[in-house]
């Protein structure tokens, strides 16, 4: 089967609420798509370098603690720092309507708050694939 | 005709229990009245602990803890005024990982979560002015710090330590699903727990040291059969333990609790408590031979369930939670804990809180049931639903206990695929609809319109940065060479497998030495590396 494309799944500081990272995990793995599952305990330049170096399309980070207002900065700056332009996506039990709109305004591609459906996390990780697939020179 | 209005269950229990849509004498369970149900207040306890005519009242108690100790204080505070008659205190998730705030990794998670709490004076400074020898103090904080802690702080401030009374959680087998010391093995999370157990049950023997936490097993997604099952796994891998160690049975059965989450499943979840006091009081007497009908009788707490409540319309969290406690009421539990219609985002806001309490109070005030006790014993469903689901835990408990020993079963992750399976099994159900909750896949709301109570799920608690300069303050100021000998002689007693923990760990804890550092120290004792992220070194 054909990749969908490659999606880095994993989770930012001490939150070890994991459920979330792993059940998104499986259904993209479902859907189609590669992912490489960084798991627990991960600080912005560790999330960095593995992007880098798996070469993924898009960067999925579960939150389910507030750490993740800390960290989004830092691992925005690190991937500009890297030259890396791959998609940051959070989504969280904690996520609110207005901390989606925060996260929004900082530069991340998308946020899914509790309750964000399936299809609609695995329709915006094929949109964020396909948009960041360069034409052939 | 939409169907909106139409009970969206099939005929089958959360847990898979087929139904029949009504139930009658023939379904009464076989067996003799006092073998199977026996009256309130005695053996075998499957109508509840407490005799007839007792006080029918529970201890009414709220998760808390934010921010420091100080801010704790006055949380505890507002509590008590507002009706509290118990104490719940959770560490933030530094706390729960056995790492100080000062830690790299710790600095955005220090108080959000729950109470920063390292060091003596963080305890002393958390029960300032509280009347430790009335009020019940639970905790769900690293057991073997959490006596520590208590221990030292009633003797500092002149209190008899065998007055303390409350509990704290342990939690050794299945710490990868709730975030306690992921990064401690296997053989020292039981011993820590079993040695903490055996200090209490002398030092402080009013107090509940042995909690089985199977609440958490239950709001990871797992069905009321499986809840059960591993929490009696868990709780029967340390009873052996104890009583390999000698430690007499009715020594510290009687302080034996269970704390149990109340879902949504409203009949299941009150037959699921009747039958793991029946089969507990069973197991300890037959199988464990305990003489003390103490001993026979579990304390069952409980909290209603964090997992059924929604961040769509959070007002329906409140209807969600007074369903629970009354299930718990007339389930006869000794002590309850309503999670807060805000949980889904946050932990609990003031306004949460005072709304728990205010459900627990007309439960108890209001509606009169708590003038009969074990109003529902007898009840054709009921009494079938609890010997059904008795057997079908007792035949899960064998099941896993047939499979080896538990550490082979918790390294090679055999629970955790349970706990993932088991939330990914939820998310299906409920995206396939045989899952239904109000606001999340039936009578949804479009999103302008889910205002009610909006703002008080936005607010957040920034963390406790302060703290971080006060703690650097405190490790300038005690005495290095005295803490360096207790972590030492922690680090000694660790790496003898036959030393006896906690009196190493509350000398070191009385020097003045932190939680991180005793897991530090614990950890080098068992060859590894002191700090699990490899950022901060052992200070000796």
């Amino acid at each position: 089967m054909v990749s969908g494309g490659r999606i880095l799944i994993g989770m930012l500081g001490l939150d070890q609420h994991e459920v979330g990272a792993v059940t998104v995990a499986r259904l993209l793995r479902d859907a189609g798509f590669e992912v490489v599952y960084t798991g627990r305990f991960n600080l912005p330049p560790v999330i960095v370098k593995t992007a880098g170096e798996e070469s993924v399309d898009v960067i999925g980070l579960s939150c389910h603690s507030w750490e993740y207002l800390h960290y989004t900065d830092e691992l925005l700056a690190g991937l500009a720092a890297a030259g890396l332009a791959i998609p940051v996506v959070l989504g969280g039990s904690v996520i609110t309507a207005a901390d989606r709109a925060t996260l929004l305004a900082k530069g991340v591609a998308a946020a899914f708050g509790p309750g964000a459906l399936p299809e609609d996390i695995i329709a915006t990780m094929r949109r964020l694939v396909a948009a960041g697939v360069a034409p052939p020179p | 005709m939409s169907d909106a209005g139409a009970a969206p269950h099939g005929r089958e229990t959360d847990s898979g229990l087929p139904l029949r849509p009504v139930y009658g004498p023939a379904d009464a369970p076989a067996g003799d009245y006092a073998e199977r149900l026996g009256d309130p207040g005695a053996y075998p306890f499957t109508r509840g602990r407490r005799p007839a005519g007792a006080d029918g009242g529970w201890i009414q108690r709220e998760l808390s803890g934010e921010g420091d100790s100080g801010r704790s204080n006055e949380q505890f505070r507002y509590l008590i005024a507002h009706g509290a008659t118990g104490l719940d205190v959770i560490g933030d998730t530094p706390t729960m990982a056995w790492m100080d705030p000062d830690h790299p990794v710790s600095a955005p998670a220090v108080g959000t979560q729950g109470v920063s709490l390292c060091c003596l004076q963080d305890w002393l400074d958390l029960y300032d002015g509280l009347p430790l020898d009335r009020l019940t103090l639970s905790h769900s904080v690293p057991a073997p710090f959490a006596v520590a802690g208590l221990y030292l702080t009633a003797r500092r401030r002149g209190v008899d330590p065998t007055l303390l009374r409350g509990s704290v959680v342990q939690a050794p087998f299945y710490c990868e699903d709730c975030g306690y010391a992921t990064h401690m093995p296997f053989e020292l999370r039981v011993r820590l727990a079993v040695d903490s157990i055996e200090f209490a049950s002398r030092a402080m023997p009013r107090f509940h040291a042995f909690l089985e936490d199977t609440y958490y097993i239950s709001d990871g997604g797992l069905d009321a059969v499986e809840e059960m099952a591993l929490g009696f796994v868990e709780i029967r891998h340390l009873v052996r333990e104890l009583v390999r160690r000698r430690v007499p049975v009715d020594r510290f059965a009687p302080r034996i609790a269970i704390l149990v989450n109340f879902r949504m499943d409203f009949f299941e979840e009150i037959a699921k408590i009747r039958a793991a006091r029946r089969l507990y009081a069973r197991m300890m007497r037959e199988e464990f031979g305990a003489a003390d009908p103490r001993a026979w009788a579990v304390n069952i707490a409980a909290h209603t369930s964090g997992l059924t409540l929604t961040a769509q319309q959070p007002v329906n969290n409140v209807v969600r939670g007074a369903t629970q406690a009354l299930g718990l009421v007339l389930a006869g539990v000794q002590g309850i804990e309503v999670s807060t219609f805000d949980e889904a985002f946050r932990t609990p806001s003031p306004e949460g809180h005072l709304v728990a309490f205010r459900t627990q109070q007309v439960i108890a005030l209001e509606t009169g049931v708590t003038r009969v006790a074990d109003p529902l014993g007898g009840s054709w469903y009921l009494e079938s639903l609890t010997g059904r689901l008795e057997h079908r835990i007792r035949e899960m408990i064998e099941r896993i206990e047939a499979m080896g020993p538990p550490e082979g079963l918790c390294d090679g992750k055999w629970f955790r695929a349970l706990f993932l399976d088991a939330m990914e099994r939820r998310a299906h159900q409920l995206n396939a609809g045989r899952l239904v909750q109000v606001g999340v896949n039936a009578q949804q709301m479009p999103e302008a319109e889910d205002t009610l109570l909006r703002n008080v799920t936005e607010r957040k608690i920034a963390p406790a940065a302060p703290r971080i300069e006060r703690l650097r303050a405190l490790r300038r100021e005690r005495d290095a060479g005295l803490v360096a000998a207790a972590l030492r002689a922690v680090c000694g007693a660790a790496e003898d497998r036959a030393a006896h923990l906690m009196p190493p760990l509350i000398a070191a804890t009385e020097a003045g030495a932190t939680i991180g550092e005793m897991a530090g120290a614990l950890r080098a004792g068992y060859g590894r590396p002191p700090d699990p992220f490899g950022m901060v070194p052992l200070p000796w």
